[in-house]
């Protein structure tokens, strides 16, 4: 009877994900559930079976970055990997991944697995995956509808960790929120120990100490609240780093040292890529893995869509990219402005209930920088285009143009004066723009 | 001319694109050829009452929030007298609570600062979503609450009263409106969207100030296109 369920469980969900992608659907979550009402152990059964390490990949941003990179890092190795590569993170987009990977009678041949999960449903996986290691690569504010403010998520992580005293824990130790979840916790560290951005200053989230409440003091920051860290009322402070990156060079690629011996050199763009190189790396590393082919591997690295996509439109480059919350939006300017080429922007903002249906925290993106980026014009899009505009202007934007995204509209955009266009988008945006950008953009 | 803005404790209360406030009230004064003075205060500081025309309180954590309210408790004889005098005030969310005379948390109730004769009680189901009020000075105003209080505003006449969303007193009214110290649950951040809002806040310091109301009118277009929006969409 047991065995029947399981098959039945499993047939379904493949049935189910195999009809949505023919209706055009990428989600996962209806098949994972459907799955876990015919057999709710499911999750454990399979899971069960992965003979190495499970590893949860947790966090603000970056954790499917963070994910994919560890799975490429993994199945370059040679080792069977399960891994929920677009994203679905919660637990039944878990499920889905497990099932994916398992034959029809329940059999799962995998070395190891690399999951992302959402930081609200860690608590929840853990019942049904053993959580060898979990790595959690920031806390920023996000989404205060859904999550509420750092503390909440912190408290919500905490209680998953309670339901795994032997996980190893693989943290941000230049976040101080991150580095919290650490303590009287088995842990290490991963950080950036030299200071790159001299003239950042800002840190408008996790500016308080966890443990006493008294205020952190910076010797520097990265960006946000990460940087070398300590508290002026008690004695938390950024721990020891074991995976650290130095010698950072920023001009026009990404290359750096992890503990002085690796040298890595890469193609990508933003800052807060180290960061899910490290995240990646310690992970990797902390399984016991080693490699001589790293830069080969990260090179041939396919980020997921929109993270920097470059699409070319009637000649000229244009890059999508994901941003969601205040943190991962002053990344991407930061990252735009690094880009010394005068470019036309695109800002689109929808607030569906996956986007956060509050949306005041585009007021706490550093839009007025976009300023200085050789910006020549800029335009707002998505359901809450209105209220874009409306921040652009504040931001020091006289005349933002509002606009639906079309395969004609962005094809217009392509045509502006700018010698770059750049998209920042959040997440239901994401997908609809880069299918029209697939079917416009210069074919060979 | 010069407007001073008293930012109270951005290194406590900075949740939900408050700074928005600023901004908006900054702009607004700018377009119209008035200087903004913008004074962050943070929580040690001490604040120059004499120099203020507009006090902004937005809302924080918890923590951050007692803290705040216990900070604004020593000196709540210059607030309030501040008040009286017809002194503007913008008080959100957090700071709508601790104006009052006392609120409750899970792990008790807190004195207020006693400016406003209301009362904020906790509750476990937080309440969020869009919101949209009518109010006879101002019209619709829009914006987005997240709180977990219940206000009694006891005598006090309120913002306006809900059109959509559920409001502070769960009665159907929002916010309190008090001389010149408005107080209220919403977000948004409130001021971009709702400009006669933003617009009564800056001829209320302007009157206390200069003894002058009239404002210049501005191009309002792209704040009442997302205002419709907001009222077409959520009421």
């Amino acid at each position: 009877m047991r065995k029947l369920r399981i098959i039945l469980s499993i047939a379904a969900c493949k049935i189910l994900i195999k009809l949505g992608k023919l209706m055009g659907k990428k989600g996962s979550y209806t098949p994972g559930v459907i799955a876990m009402k015919i057999y709710p152990d499911i999750l454990r059964y399979l899971s069960d079976q992965v003979k190495g390490d499970i590893v949860f990949v947790c966090g603000t941003n970056g954790k499917t970055t963070t994910n994919n990179m560890l799975c490429t890092l993994l199945e370059s190795s040679g080792k069977k990997v399960v891994c929920n590569k677009v994203g679905a993170n919660m637990l039944a987009g878990v499920t889905v991944a497990f099932i994916e990977k398992a034959g029809i009678f329940g059999k799962l041949n995998a070395d190891c697995a690399s999951i992302e999960c959402d930081e609200a449903s860690l608590r929840h996986a853990v019942k049904h995956v053993r959580a060898d290691k979990v790595v959690v690569t920031n806390l920023f504010r996000d989404q205060l509808d859904r999550y509420g403010e750092i503390e909440s998520t912190i408290g919500l992580l905490n209680e998953a960790l309670e339901k795994c005293p032997d996980t190893l824990l693989i943290l941000n130790g230049d976040d101080p929120m991150s580095s919290t979840l650490g303590r009287g916790r088995k842990a290490k560290y991963f950080g950036i120990n030299e200071n790159c951005n001299e003239d950042v200053n800002e840190t408008s989230e996790g500016r308080f100490c966890t443990v006493c409440g008294a205020p952190f003091e910076y010797n520097y920051y990265h960006y946000s609240q990460l940087g070398d860290w300590h508290c002026t009322g008690c004695d938390f402070a950024r721990p020891h780093i074991d995976y650290a990156a130095d010698n950072i060079d920023l001009d026009g690629k990404l290359a750096f040292d992890i503990n002085g011996s690796v040298r890595l050199d890469l193609n990508y763009r933003g800052f807060y890529n180290i960061y899910n190189v490290l995240a990646a790396y310690s992970a990797y590393d902390a399984m016991g893995m080693k490699t001589d082919d790293i830069n080969k591997i990260f090179g041939a690295y396919k980020p997921q869509i929109g993270r920097m996509e470059s699409f070319t439109v009637g000649g000229k480059q244009v890059i999508l990219n994901l941003a969601k919350n205040p943190a991962g939006f002053n990344q991407a300017i930061a990252t735009v402005l690094a880009d010394k080429r005068s470019k036309d922007v695109l800002v689109a903002i929808n607030d569906a209930p996956s986007d956060g249906m509050d949306i005041s925290w585009i007021w706490d993106v550093d839009f007025e920088k976009l300023a200085d980026a050789e910006t020549l014009s800029v335009f707002a899009s998505g359901v809450r285009k209105h209220d874009t505009a409306l921040r652009l202007k504040y931001a020091g934007f006289e005349d933002v143009k509002t606009i639906d995204i079309t395969a004609d509209t962005l094809r217009n955009i392509a045509k502006g004066d700018g010698e770059v266009c750049y998209l920042l988008v959040n997440y239901t945006v994401l997908f609809g723009t880069q299918e029209i950008l697939k079917t416009i953009s210069d074919k060979g | 001319m010069k407007i001073t803005i008293a930012h109270l404790y951005p290194d406590m209360l900075n949740l939900y694109g408050d700074s928005g406030n600023i901004l908006t009230l900054k702009y607004r004064l700018n377009a119209r050829g008035i200087e903004a003075d913008v004074i962050s205060y943070n929580i040690d500081d001490d604040i120059d009452f004499s120099s203020a025309d507009i006090i902004l309180i937005g809302g924080g954590g918890e923590r951050e929030q007692l803290t705040v309210c216990n900070r604004l408790r020593e000196m709540k004889d210059k607030l309030i007298a501040y008040a009286e005098d017809g002194g503007v005030i913008l008080a959100v969310c957090g700071g709508f609570e601790v104006l009052g005379s006392s609120y409750t948390t899970p792990d008790g109730t807190v004195e207020g600062v006693g400016l406003l004769d209301i009362t904020t009680r906790y509750v476990k189901d937080k309440i969020i979503g869009n919101a949209v009020i009518e109010s006879e000075l101002f019209g619709t105003v829009v914006g987005f609450e997240n709180h977990s209080g219940i206000v009694d505003i006891g005598a006090h006449s309120p913002l306006g009263k809900v059109i959509s969303g559920n409001g502070a007193d769960g009665k159907g009214s929002e916010g309190v409106i008090y001389k010149n110290v408005i107080a209220t649950y919403l977000h948004g951040p409130v001021l971009p969207k709702n400009p006669r809002l933003a617009d009564y806040i800056i001829s209320k310091a302007m009157e206390r100030r200069y003894g002058k109301t009239e404002l210049t009118p501005l191009d309002d277009t792209i704040e009442m296109a997302a205002h419709d929006y907001a009222v077409g969409r959520f009421r």
